[in-house]
């Protein structure tokens, strides 16, 4: 236990890492800042290779007695601190780190939670002790964004446990990307039939409330209780009268792109997802509705066919205010749109699927009934035009390709590796082969991550099938005399392909979903360069966000597959109904002022120097 | 057969302009979108390759690099920023510098300082020669015959001296080469009669760029075989017509209609190639190595003081002319004894070449499949 000091500590304050994030200007504000503090004899910036030799000279020169290494991860350059304080015969304890990246400092107010935790670490106490707030009781509703697997694992969870849950997704059903899977890999499930009960689950729990078709547009508020508005857009298909006859739809003259089926069929204007869409009644597309569009002179031929006069088409938005405790956010994520790389043709040649249009054809519940079928011309008999559609007796490829990091791995595209398409691909491989077991299937990739449980021995399996994987990912899809040839290098076979295919799917990369950036904002939480949402800590709190109270799961947060995905979120869900048992929210660090930071910092440090409070693992909040 | 590793070959080519080969990831993008890649000269890729693992002697080699025209489709598609065409554009002037054996060529190339200080040496050489010359044997006050300053007669001797050193340094270099890359390369052999049968593809591709054609892009072909055929007229008018350039004032239609085209046709590709250079634009000039710099400028210098030159002459500022003269053998003299053999002029020969050998291999491996395919029809 430090003794009681009459004057303060020497201090030197060294700025390292901090060439990117902050301007001169910046650092100079940072710089004097930290001069002002007590005890603060030198204040510089430190290279990324400091000399030990050369510091402990410095630091003997200076009479340091501590020193504090300020930055966005400064904790890389402790250990040359350490051994120059060593090397100086000072204290190599004394060597304190403000990492700004570590406390998750937001963006918009970087300098000031910067300049806080410099005061902090120069008073040597922890800044998570120092910006605690009073502590709000918590209200025992949780706000659940996004229907996916992620949000109905989480929601499903918290309701088991007892508590409140409002469900909140945009679209009409519940269920989002993994309702439209055929399978799941490695275990090749069917990914309904997991999906399935969960959603009905969540549509009949008394303890989750369901709002499809619904927006959050404002939280206010702290940790524990939050202020949420809701805007839920009319349905105009009453939820507990609607029996899911089918006979408004069947009348209804408009068709248009499947969301459900990734664009690949068509579906009415007044509709349901699918079949076994949570909540199951019908809903009407506004865009697309003649009786909404013309203002109620045309059409309204569903009206009449309701029998159970379910049916308000004249319904309008309403918004809702309610108050939450927690709110996770399982947005989940969007794929890159293929037409944005040319070469590959989408678009342009028929029988170029994507990933999501592929797992509706090969889905039981899809078009073809699960057939692998090209698509086949037809003149549309309304507009006369003609197109192109799948039908259940359509010809079956014979040649297949599966092009790997479409759009991801670079640098034009995304950089990341988006970590579920190798999987995904070789589960494709293994549909072709064994609906079609005359077709053959190449897969060109450029390198096989097959990282999870399981998956390499699925990927030894898929090679065992006799699908052909080409190391070397493809480059081009031309067509030649009205034959598709994809271009690439077999790199281990060192030799240019080009084969003739009869379809080519594209394993798209995963985007951040269209929503994010404005629900981050409304949120105020933080995303990383490439749009997804930042986590508090990647190691210790991967659930975490810049906001207590405030929590990710699923693809949000990055690329994701389905295991890992739940297992997010129901560590959420923990997460969310400890905080509701012990009674109390989060702390609000994003609401502290600098002001205060000084003087409780102050205050902290005089009151161990005085031994009043000691250090004690328990007296450091998680 | 063991392969020696150079574990520091990737930092050499570095020095020649190759700075981001280590990010290629090897997705093969590169080789399939080529227009000039087809088995068995897959590139860049493989290139690529050999520079990691560091097989100098594959490397050394290879006729891949003077194979592809940069025409930077590989650059534009690459996935990681490896610049794929820069990279094989680093592995030219690295053959090149292999090539050459007096080590003057590598010393060039890596210092671009001695580079311009080995031209400046031969530059002021040259000038002192012909002014020592030029005041022992004539009169500055006199351009063309008895008592000139510069007689053409001396000049001519000189130029068909200096043509000959140029042959035997390039000759010699592009020795090394055959024997890099074809005496030395695994395979069948090759007959004599191939030698003769495929001769014509030097004459052909080095006058018409018939391969640079290929490119999805026509417009840096046509630039450069109007720089090419300018080049070569000028040359041969210099080499074989000097004394009837040199005569005047009268203006000698004969040899000067041609002089004023090919020199419109240097001048302008050669601005046209600054101009894309200072650009950056597009993927094959985005980056340029110093000696692409000097040798695009000494061009230009050796252009515009062959003109003051000539326009001096005509107008009849005789001294004036001379003092020009003097200078544009100073400019030219250097530019060709260090350019052609030791640096970025040397890709005129080697490139027809490496098609000439491309030839050859490929003849080699179709006798030779002739060879055993009756063997195989014997043995089923």
């Amino acid at each position: 236990m430090p003794a009681a000091r009459s004057s303060p500590v020497r201090t030197g304050v060294f700025l390292c890492g901090v060439d990117e994030a902050l301007s001169d200007a910046d650092l100079r504000l940072l710089a004097s800042h930290a001069n002002e503090l007590p005890g603060v004899v030198l204040v510089r910036r430190e290279g990324a290779h400091p000399d030990p030799q050369a510091l402990a000279g410095e630091i003997r020169a200076q009479g340091l007695e501590a020193v504090v290494l300020a930055g966005q991860t400064p904790g890389y350059l402790k250990p040359a601190f350490t051994r120059a304080m060593a090397l100086a015969e000072r204290d190599p304890d004394h060597v304190r780190l403000a990492p700004f990246r570590e406390h998750g400092a937001p963006h918009e107010r970087f300098l000031e939670r910067a300049l806080a935790e410099i005061t902090c670490a120069v008073h040597g106490v922890p800044y998570g002790l120092v910006a605690r707030r009073a502590d709000v009781p918590v209200h025992p509703t949780t706000l659940v964004i996004g229907g996916g697997v992620a949000g109905i694992q989480a929601a499903l969870e918290i309701a088991e446990g007892g508590q409140r849950v409002v469900l909140v997704e945009r679209s009409p059903s519940l269920g989002g990307h993994m309702a439209m899977f055929d399978k799941t890999f490695p275990t090749l499930d069917c990914a309904a039939c997991i999906l399935t009960p969960k959603m009905v689950a969540v549509g009949q729990h008394k303890q989750i409330e369901l709002l499809t078709c619904s927006e959050v547009v404002e939280v206010m508020g702290e940790p524990g209780a939050f202020q949420a508005r809701i805007l839920k857009r009319a349905r105009r298909v009453d939820l507990q009268a609607c029996v899911a006859c089918e006979a408004c739809s069947d009348f209804c003259p408009v068709s248009v792109p499947s969301e459900f089926d990734a664009g690949i069929t068509t579906r009415k204007a007044i509709y349901r997802s699918f079949p076994q869409a949570v909540p199951a009644a019908f809903l009407v597309d506004a865009e697309a509705c003649t009786w909404l569009q013309s203002g109620g002179k045309r059409c309204g031929a569903c009206l009449k066919k309701c029998s159970k006069n379910a049916i308000h088409l004249d319904a309008v938005d309403e918004t809702v205010e309610i108050e939450v405790g927690n709110i996770i956010v399982a947005t989940g994520y969007g794929v890159l749109d293929a037409r944005r790389i040319a070469r590959y043709g989408y678009g342009r040649y028929p029988n170029v699927l994507t990933a999501l249009e592929f797992e509706r054809l090969t889905n039981a519940s899809g078009p073809t009934g699960g057939r692998i079928v090209q698509k086949t011309r037809r003149t549309n008999k309304r507009t006369k035009a003609e197109e192109w559609v799948f039908e259940a007796d359509g010809p079956a490829p014979k040649r297949l390709a599966i092009v790997h990091c479409v759009g991801s791995r670079d640098e034009h595209f995304n950089r990341y590796c988006s970590r579920v398409c190798c999987m995904y691909s070789l589960k494709f491989a293994h549909l072709v082969r064994e609906k079609l077991p005359g077709a053959e299937c190449f897969e060109f990739y450029i390198d096989m991550r097959a990282f999870g449980k399981g998956y390499e021995a699925f990927f030894e399996r898929i090679r065992e099938e006799g699908v052909h994987v080409v190391r070397g990912r493809s480059a081009q899809v031309t067509e030649q005399h009205g034959q598709m040839v994809v271009k690439g290098e077999d790199i281990v076979g060192d030799r240019l392909l080009e084969y003739p295919v009869d379809m080519v799917l594209l394993a798209v990369g995963l985007e951040p979903a269209l929503g994010a950036q404005p629900l981050g904002e409304l949120l105020g939480i933080t995303r990383d360069p490439d749009g997804w949402f930042h986590e508090a800590d990647y190691n210790a709190d991967p659930t975490g966000t810049d906001r207590p109270g405030i929590y990710v799961a699923g693809a949000c947060q990055g690329p994701k597959d389905i295991p890992d995905t739940v297992a997010q979120a129901s560590a959420v869900a923990a997460r969310v109904l400890k905080t509701i048992a012990s009674g109390v929210g989060g702390e609000d660090r994003a609401q502290i002022s600098l002001d205060e930071v000084r003087v409780r910092a102050r205050q902290l440090a005089s009151r161990l120097a005085d031994g009043k409070m000691a250090w004690q693992s328990g007296s450091i909040p998680a | 057969m063991a392969v020696r590793v150079n574990p520091r070959l990737i930092d050499d080519l570095a020095r020649y302009g190759a700075q981001d080969v280590s990010k290629c990831y090897h997705c093969g993008n590169c080789s399939a979108v080529c227009p000039f890649s087809r088995a068995p000269h897959l590139f860049p890729r493989r290139s690529m390759r050999y520079l990691q693992l560091g097989l100098e002697a594959r490397l050394r080699g290879s006729l891949e690099p003077w194979l592809c025209y940069y025409c930077g489709e590989c650059t534009e598609q690459c996935p990681r920023g490896a610049e794929p065409g820069e990279t094989m554009m680093s592995m030219r002037r690295w053959l090149t510098a292999q090539y050459d054996a007096t080590g003057l060529s590598r010393l060039f190339y890596r210092s671009w300082r001695a580079e311009l200080l080995a031209l400046a040496l031969v530059s002021v050489l040259t000038g002192a020669g012909f002014l020592a010359w030029g005041v022992l044997n004539g009169s500055l006050a006199v351009y063309d015959g008895p008592g000139a300053f510069l007689s053409s007669a001396v000049v001519h001797r000189f130029d068909w001296a200096l043509a000959a050193a140029l042959i035997v340094l390039l000759c010699a270099n592009c020795a090394r080469m055959w024997w890099f890359c074809v005496a030395r390369a695994p395979g069948p052999p090759i007959s004599p009669w191939s030698y003769l049968k495929q001769a014509w593809r030097l004459p052909f591709h080095f006058f018409t760029q018939a391969r640079y054609r290929e490119c999805e892009r026509k417009r840096p072909w046509a630039v450069h075989l109007v720089l090419v055929l300018s080049y070569v007229s000028l040359f041969t008018l210099i080499v074989f017509f000097a004394q009837e350039m040199q005569a005047g004032p009268a203006i000698d239609w004969r040899v000067h209609g041609l002089g004023y085209a090919a020199t419109l046709g240097l001048v302008g590709a050669t601005l046209w190639a600054v101009r894309a250079r200072r650009a950056a634009q597009e993927a094959q000039y985005r980056r340029s190595h110093e000696s692409d710099w000097i040798f695009l400028l000494l061009l230009l210098a050796v252009a515009a003081s062959g003109v003051v030159q000539h326009a001096l002459h005509r107008a009849g500022f005789l001294p004036a002319a001379n003092l020009a003269y003097l200078l544009h053998l100073m400019l030219a003299v250097p530019m060709l004894l260090v350019e052609v053999p030791f640096s970025k002029w040397a890709h005129m020969v080697y490139r027809p070449l490496a098609m000439y050998f491309e030839a050859l291999l490929a003849d080699a491996h179709a006798s030779a499949e002739r060879r055993e395919a009756p063997g195989v029809a014997r043995a089923a």
